[in-house]
């Protein structure tokens, strides 16, 4: 049982990752604005949130670059999108959350500013390797659109990451600090 | 120089940089040599599809509610429209028949055994996509072991939406035709035209993502609503799959060729059941 209490973040971010392909399959339709459309970003979310939640915990950098590698071979099958954005705004979340006021709206202009970076950055690594050849226009739109849907997760995953985060940081068993 | 190296935060980064690059390059060219992915990567993609299959049941559930729903509401308009239908169905379904028989008689005739229309179909069900709005693939629940194989034709709905990329043991990767993707294999296509010649092609992407059938010597004999089968030329797909439709005739930018677009006969928006061809005809 202390050993699953140990790895619950690990398993919830592979529910996290599991979700974010399903989302994106039943949601596509809608997640659209005119012919520009949003990227499904639970995944990067629940990382950033983790980090925001829990900024002592080095582990949990290395179970976002894990994810990122779990993530990367199985929705492209190429190595560098999730791989590289998800232990570097791990760790920039837990940098940021030392001197961040622990509320809602000051964590969700954090987890928005990501979104952004995240949405360019996988355009950018994709416009690189020919996946795509979307023009900064259509970057810029679709930035704004997943910034629309960004908030609807934040609010759905704040809780949850909150709640797990603390309770269940990655590899740290709490009961060895309770008397 | 001196500086640079002797700065250990700059240098790392540097470092850093590099493998990223390394490692996005390597897997690139990995995933587009191999056949098949490697067997630790393979492993990874069945126990994600495994998990995905598990949470795409009650998900399904829903949305298949929902779509009940809205077929309820349509219900009526449905069936005057397939009652129109049906009238020339038994006519098409007889001359069929008839043609198929003809067709095996001529086949047998001339002591041909696998021609380039022959094919198979594996179903499969669509259980997640890529995230991201960039890249078009998806990812179904059959793999090697049901036989699929890397590059062959996907269709949804009586229409060509893509091809496969990518296979593990039990599940694969679907590339959408609307990809913009350079290095992707393009479906190589021919028409009728209306001087009864057949026009050949390939299927590209413009750039508002829609599908245009290009390299064409006179495009400007199709008219619109004339249909776009694949041609079996490729090597990978069989000949006769429906592509879709012309909608009009335009010239490119630089008013050189001829750019005809095609409006996809396969639903590429939601795809929720596929089925992957393999034809008959080795490469």
């Amino acid at each position: 049982m202390t050993t699953l209490r140990k790895w619950a973040l690990a398993i919830g971010l592979f529910i996290a990752l599991v979700v974010d392909g399903v989302c994106a399959l039943y949601l596509h339709q809608f997640m659209t604005y005119g012919s520009f459309a949003a990227s499904s970003v639970i995944l990067p979310i629940s990382v950033m949130l983790i980090g925001l939640f829990d900024d002592t915990n080095d582990n949990e950098i290395w179970l976002a670059l894990g994810t990122g590698i779990v993530a990367d071979i199985y929705f492209y099958g190429i190595i560098g999108v999730y791989t590289v954005f998800l232990p570097v705004s791990c760790w920039v979340c837990q940098k940021i959350a030392r001197f961040l006021p622990e509320v809602f709206c000051a964590r969700l202009i954090i987890i928005l500013l990501g979104t952004a970076v995240f949405v360019a950055y996988s355009w950018l690594i994709f416009n690189m390797l020919g996946i795509t050849t979307a023009s900064v226009h259509v970057l810029l739109m679709s930035i704004l659109v997943s910034l629309g849907w960004s908030i609807v997760f934040f609010i759905l995953l704040y809780w949850i990451w909150g709640n797990l985060a603390q309770d269940y940081p990655f590899l740290v068993d709490l009961n060895a600090y309770r008397v | 120089m001196k500086k640079f190296l002797q700065n250990k935060k700059l240098l790392s980064a540097f470092i850093i940089v590099v493998v990223v690059l390394a490692v996005l390059g390597g897997s690139v060219s990995l995933r587009n040599r191999r056949n098949t992915p490697l067997l630790i990567q393979s492993l990874g993609n069945d126990i994600v599809a495994l998990g995905t299959r598990i949470v795409d049941v009650p998900v399904s559930l829903v949305s298949g509610g929902l779509n009940s729903a809205h077929d309820i509401l349509n219900t009526q308009e449905e069936n005057n429209h397939l009652k129109r239908e049906i009238t020339d169905l038994g006519q098409t379904k007889a001359r069929n028949s008839a043609l198929e028989k003809e067709n095996r008689q001529l086949k047998a005739a001339l002591k041909l055994k696998d021609t380039l229309s022959g094919y198979t179909m594996v179903n499969a069900s669509v259980i997640s996509r890529s995230p991201d709005t960039w890249s078009d693939l998806l990812m179904i629940n059959k793999g090697s072991a049901a036989g699929i194989k890397k590059n062959m034709a996907v269709m949804c709905d009586g229409g060509v939406i893509g091809r496969i990329v990518e296979v593990s043991a039990a599940s694969s990767k679907v590339e959408l035709l609307t990809t913009t993707d350079e290095s992707a294999n393009r479906f190589s296509v021919e028409a009728d035209a209306a001087n009864g010649k057949t026009v050949h092609g390939i299927i590209t992407v413009t750039s508002n993502n829609n599908l245009a059938f290009t390299q064409v010597v006179d495009g400007r004999k199709l008219k619109a609503g004339t249909r776009v089968y694949t041609s079996g030329m490729g090597g990978n797909s069989p000949k006769g799959l429906l592509i879709g439709t012309v909608t009009d005739t335009t010239r490119d930018s630089f008013g050189l060729s001829d750019q005809i677009r095609i409006k996809p006969a396969g639903d590429i928006s939601d795809p929720s059941v596929v089925t992957v061809i393999e034809r008959q005809v080795a490469n």
